[in-house]
């Protein structure tokens, strides 16, 4: 009864094609929306923005863009670490080229030059599937971390090989270096957020997202109805590269500050995690990105939490447990509820509909 | 060749002829030197036993596959080969002897892929969805929709189509394919595995279509009561070649036919 629409009529097809076609949800997005825009900034402290909610953004839109890859085109990425590095490093050149550009503006481009480097390496893909592609992006993870570990030029020869990001403001507040404050770091990160989960939402409701479904779902079908498989594939490798740019441009502006390429942007800290999100969180679904962020973002400090703050356990005990605690989840999840959160929440919903009555 | 060029043909005259084709797979020779036309506004059939070639033809015209030797003519103009993305715009749609639909969408959005090459916005405007996107959006969903209530399919709008039953999911792939208005429409097997209902109802569809949109329907069945009523010419395959083409009645009554299906008698 909670969640019912008997009652809502849609009179045109625009109202039917909403993103949000249930007032439930319209009501819930909205509390949503301001709760994350005008209570949380007041009240965000330091511990909050580092821990979980910056980085539940960052990496919200690095699993929005790998989810636009494999979720929705088929197209399976092993890469998101390598095509973050691409973002990261863009961000710190086009810093120190052009001192007075606006941050936004860096960032954004950051994500278009990803875009450009994810068709090149995305031109595999129309002649191999499945794994194969897994290996072949694998293979840019490595190279993209390799060059940029062994070109001096991209960390300005830096003696440490480290890149260091500069105070950059946006309306006279730094959002990035040490001095940006909590919640401008959060505010700026969420506004991104925001603007490109619409984007995509609605890339995805149209003529483009049907096309990456209709490759994903029966490629030869798609090409008798007049889908273009080159041209679909590299616009989804595109986009995607564009989202995850853009993440590598904030994780290491906004996010981190200083970073080291071999250890930021490593398989296992970048690429993995975020496939796991998208896994977990439910694949083809815009909102399995965000729960799937949020599972990753918080589940190591809740057993963080549990294991030594609660029972006592030592710290590096507890991080051995956290692993295994990880790759039991990861099957139990491909087991359990291959469709992850997301279809879990739809679950709950069609129940809520229903509530009290069984059926 | 193109649309219009296919679309000022009258109705009645060749819009398909196919010349001398041959087509081989290493030494396995599909089709031998097969020549039909398909006129304008008909139904009609192909058909011959199994592995006669029947499905390799349809490939040939909507450009999956080469031919070997031999010339497609295309509304007035020749050519030895298509692409299946030429073949779409210049309004050939087809269906699958199996089921090719894509399963994880929606039937609307199924049907809605049938629309996908008449949307012209870039893909900058589908991010934003303003305006004339949001414009675009609706008309299509009209088309759509015209489609969802010919077929009758409005009850399963939502429901992703990798769960419906095998005769609704052929008839999802019809709508499919009706979705992209096509000029000819190219069934594979449409009544394959159905029951005496459902076959009726398609055979419905299939005329009505025809009867009122004029749309050029070339079919491939093996329910010879379907084909018989249904088809305005057929043309018979056996073993790669041709061996009989002619009004229903015509064939029926064709020796070489009734030998390749029933097999010669010794005496």
């Amino acid at each position: 009864m909670i969640y019912k629409e008997t009652g809502q009529y849609k009179s045109s097809y625009k109202s039917d094609h909403a993103i949000f076609p249930l007032l439930q949800d319209k009501i819930a997005f909205s509390t949503l929306m301001f709760i994350a825009f005008l209570i949380i900034p007041f009240v965000i402290n330091s511990y909050w923005e580092k821990a979980i909610l910056v980085p539940f953004l960052i990496f919200s839109l690095a699993a929005i863009g790998l989810n636009i890859l494999t979720g929705y085109c088929g197209q399976v990425s092993l890469g998101t670490g390598g095509f973050m590095a691409v973002g990261a490093f863009s961000t710190y050149k086009i810093m120190t080229y052009f001192p007075d550009m606006n941050i936004m503006i860096i960032i954004l481009i950051s994500g278009l030059i990803t875009a450009a480097v994810g068709i090149i390496f995305g031109l595999p893909s129309l002649r191999i599937k499945g794994f194969y592609l897994a290996v072949a992006t694998l293979a840019s993870q490595f190279f993209l971390v390799w060059l940029f570990n062994k070109v001096p030029w991209f960390y300005n020869y830096s003696d440490t090989g480290q890149i260091t990001v500069s105070e950059r403001t946006m309306f006279g507040i730094p959002v990035t270096g040490a001095e940006a404050p909590s919640y401008a770091t959060y505010l700026f990160c969420l506004v991104l957020v925001v603007l490109l989960s619409f984007a995509a939402k609605n890339l995805i409701r149209s003529k483009m997202g049907r096309s990456w479904m209709a490759i994903r779902d029966m490629d030869i079908a798609a090409e008798i109805i007049g889908v273009p498989p080159l041209k679909t594939k590299l616009s989804a490798f595109a986009i995607s590269s564009f989202y995850i740019g853009v993440a590598g441009a904030l994780y290491f502006a906004v996010f981190l500050g200083a970073i080291e390429v071999t250890e930021s942007f490593d398989i296992m800290t970048i690429s993995f995690p975020v496939l796991f999100m998208i896994i977990i969180g439910g694949l083809g679904s815009m909102l399995g990105s965000f729960l799937g962020a949020a599972f990753v973002v918080t589940l190591p400090i809740g057993l963080k939490f549990l294991m030594v703050d609660m029972v006592g356990l030592s710290a590096v005990t507890a991080k051995h447990f956290e692993i295994t605690i990880w790759g039991l989840l990861m099957i139990v999840f491909l087991i359990v509820e291959p469709h992850g959160l997301a279809r879990l929440w739809s679950i709950a919903k069609e129940k809520l509909r229903r509530w009290p009555f069984p059926y | 060749m193109s649309l219009e060029d296919l679309k000022k043909i009258p109705y009645g005259k060749t819009a398909i002829e196919l010349k001398n084709i041959s087509l081989a797979f290493g030494g396995v020779k599909a089709l031998t030197d097969v020549s039909f036309d398909v006129k304008k506004g008909e139904v009609f059939a192909i058909i011959g036993p199994n592995g006669a070639g029947k499905s390799s033809m349809l490939n040939v015209i909507n450009g999956f596959y080469k031919p070997t030797s031999g010339t497609i003519n295309f509304a007035g103009t020749d050519r030895n080969e298509m692409e299946p993305e030429l073949a779409a715009k210049s309004g050939i749609a087809r269906t699958f002897q199996n089921i090719a639909l894509f399963k994880g969408m929606s039937t609307l959005d199924n049907l809605m892929t049938g629309r996908l090459l008449k949307q012209k916005q870039n893909f900058i405007m589908q991010a934003l969805y303003f305006g004339p996107v949001a414009k675009e959006e609706e008309e299509h969903r009209e088309r759509v929709e015209r489609v969802i209530d010919f077929l009758d399919l409005q009850s399963i709008r939502r429901t992703p189509v990798g769960s419906l039953p095998y005769g609704l999911q052929k008839r999802v792939e019809l709508g499919r394919a009706l979705a992209m208005e096509p000029e000819i429409l190219l069934l594979d097997e449409p009544m394959a595995g159905m029951n005496v209902e459902e076959k009726q109802d398609m055979s419905r569809f299939v005329l009505t279509v025809n009867n009122e949109l004029k749309t050029t329907i070339v079919l491939i069945e093996h329910d010879m009561g379907v084909v018989m009523d249904i088809s305005d010419r057929i043309v018979v395959l056996d073993y790669g070649k041709k061996i009989g083409s002619g009004l229903p009645k015509e064939i029926r009554n064709n020796k070489a036919v009734i030998d390749a299906y029933l097999g010669v008698s010794d005496d």
